[in-house]
């Protein structure tokens, strides 16, 4: 049985469906990541999770138990926002405590948890700390803590890290993934930010207008997108207009070149089809005799270790290539070049999506 | 002389002169209340005056109606705005509007339709309680305007729904949460209902109550002298509301919540 099950749930506002037929399930102790551009439903279905939003259709079960009309306070469900939510008149201490002293727990047993949460997130030396005392990341490490610390059923996280600068960002977010695999609660992490969903979760799911595109660990999302909003959304992606020519053997047209990919097999013949290559799967090499793509590098984005050459295909788009740095500088602008890939490499999508 | 200079100087002249412009009738009433008749200055005014019962009757009159005013005034209001700002933002112009309408009606109508429509229980139509109902409506622009500007600078939203997730009601809300956020909206507040049911004459005059502002009318028709010095008093006590209004607000913080 899942942990969490939402099943069918729909949510519209003013005639805009914002959620529709929405089902997942979560196993306990699991870390899932909601990710999608804004608009996408992310934070409906993660405020519908809580509470603060009841669906149109569908219900909520948290561990087989129907939650759908259970007030969010009766829920015990933690949650970090987006917006800095420490109660500005507590100390850091006091904050945490807060959830503690509304169940009415023993003073000594609200401080000692208090005490231990404060710690856990590395801020015992500032637990008397106001709010307007901490910064931005102390002040999302306390609202963790404050979540954490009435130990709840799941832990929601609505974008916490969007309103860090980035240095912190990576160190929370490490944090955080770090936290939750000590304390086990099972938890949802909504974000915008591939980088992050990818990094920190056992399951992302991927959503689009409402809906979910694809649900996966996220090597399969990233290496395996299932439609071409995935594959476009995670990721960085040549995307290459393709003509399969022989289902059996794995060869596409693309660009007037024959190329191998092992997942155009069992295809028909003549279907278009998307051809997805991601930047760190492009080879560049000197321009041969055998008939392969060529381009010229176009662009380069210096990232530190690795470098992105832009690789303009003479009249017919362009791909990234990413690289270390120390080979990229042997390539000057202007140069040409082959193109190449491993025939598992690319990514092969009909043009109905799949 | 520099053009910043002569600027300069000619806006220490102004100040003085709007300074002088306040300062010459407090200090001429000031002046007169301490004459004794002929070339006698002394204090004899204000010594008839602390003796004579009425003064403080009706002073503490004065001062139990404004701190019913301003319970009366937070009950009502501090839940109705938090729910404005919190659920129905779409009705503040409808709240700015109640809000102002004090200044609109003359207090004279406001008295008059207010006898006309009220009837209710001896204990607060036959005594003076029943001047709280007209001086929370007095007080209500002001009260209103502290405590909407106090819960906007607050995030709201984000606090009642963090309140919520763990575990509180509205009451824990409203006390632990929004209303230690809002001490210094609330002190304001207070204190400027305090100067307005300190001053309010109309209502209490044609009601026939006796309270502070009432006295001092009185006590103009019947010795100028310690008319003048009751008026420095209520003066007195006004300006120390208007410095609780600006200490309280002084060095406020930005917090609450994070906009």
């Amino acid at each position: 049985m899942a942990y969490l099950q939402l099943d069918s749930v729909a949510k519209q506002y003013g005639g805009k469906m914002v959620l529709r037929d929405v089902s997942l399930a979560l196993r306990a102790g699991e870390f899932v990541s909601l990710l999608g551009p804004s608009g996408c439903g992310k934070t409906t279905l993660l405020r519908i999770v809580a509470g603060f939003e009841s669906p149109d259709a569908g219900t909520v079960l948290l561990e087989g138990k129907d939650i759908t009309a259970l007030a969010a306070a009766k829920r015990q469900m933690g949650m970090v926002f987006q917006a800095y939510s420490l109660f500005p008149n507590m100390t850091a201490a006091e904050n945490v405590r807060f959830g503690l002293r509304v169940r009415r727990q023993d003073g000594q047993a609200q401080q000692k948890r208090a005490a231990e949460l404060l710690d856990l997130v590395g801020l015992a030396e500032h637990a008397q700390k106001y709010p307007h005392q901490l910064s931005g990341g102390q002040q999302q490490r306390v609202a963790l803590a404050r979540a954490l610390a009435i130990r709840p059923a799941l832990l929601l996280l609505d974008e916490p890290l969007s309103a860090l600068d980035a240095k912190v960002r990576v160190q929370l977010r490490d944090e955080i993934r770090r936290i939750q695999q000590e304390t086990g609660v099972t938890t949802i992490f909504v974000t915008h930010d591939q980088e992050e969903a990818l990094s920190i979760s056992d399951r992302v799911v991927v959503m689009q207008q409402g809906v979910l595109s694809q649900v996966g660990d996220p090597a399969a999302i990233y290496g395996e997108p299932e439609n071409i909003f995935v594959a476009r959304f995670v990721g960085a992606v040549a995307e290459l207009p393709g003509r399969v020519v022989d289902g059996g053997a794995g060869v596409v047209e693309v660009f007037g070149t024959n190329v191998r990919a092992s997942r155009a097999r069992g295809l028909a013949a003549g279907t278009k089809v998307h051809f997805l290559l991601r930047p760190e799967s492009v080879r560049l090499s000197q321009p041969g005799a055998d008939g392969g793509l060529t381009g010229v590098v176009a662009g380069r984005t210096f990232f530190g270790a690795l470098t992105s050459l832009r690789i303009d295909l003479p009249g017919r788009g362009s791909l990234t290539a990413a690289m270390p740095s120390a080979e990229a500088n042997g390539l000057a602008l202007g140069t040409s070049v082959a193109v190449s890939w491993d025939e598992d490499a690319p990514r092969v999508l009909t043009e109905q999506g799949g | 002389m520099s053009a910043g200079r002569e600027k300069a100087v000619g806006s220490k002249i102004g100040l003085g002169l709007i300074g002088l412009y306040f300062a010459v009738p407090l200090l001429a009433t000031g002046a007169f209340s301490f004459w004794e008749g002929g070339s006698h200055y002394g204090p004899r005014a204000y010594i008839a005056l602390v003796h004579q019962k009425q003064l403080w009757s009706s002073l503490g009159l004065s001062l139990r109606l404004a701190v019913e005013t301003i319970l009366v005034g937070f009950v009502i209001l501090v839940p109705a705005t938090f729910w404005m700002n919190l659920r129905v933002r779409g009705m503040r112009p409808v709240f700015d509007l109640i809000s102002v309408l004090p200044f609109v009606v003359p207090p004279i109508a406001l008295v008059a339709g207010m006898t006309a429509l009220y009837t209710g229980p001896a204990w607060l139509v036959g005594t003076s309680n029943y001047l709280v109902i007209p001086y929370v409506i007095l007080a209500l622009p002001y009260t209103y305007r502290a405590l909407d500007v106090g819960m906007r600078a607050l995030d709201l939203r984000t606090l009642t729904e963090a309140s919520q997730s763990l575990g509180a009601g509205w009451g824990t809300l409203i006390f632990r949460v929004v209303v230690p956020n809002l001490t210094t909206a609330l002190i304001g507040a207070a204190l400027l209902t305090i100067a307005i049911a300190m001053g309010e004459f109309t209502f209490a005059n044609i009601l026939l109550f006796n309270t502070f502002a009432v006295y001092i009318n009185y006590v103009g028709q019947t010795s100028a002298t310690e008319a003048a010095a009751l008026t420095l008093l209520s003066f007195l006590i006004t300006w120390l509301a208007m410095l609780g209004v600006l200490l309280t607000g002084r060095g406020q913080v930005q917090i609450g919540g994070a906009r």
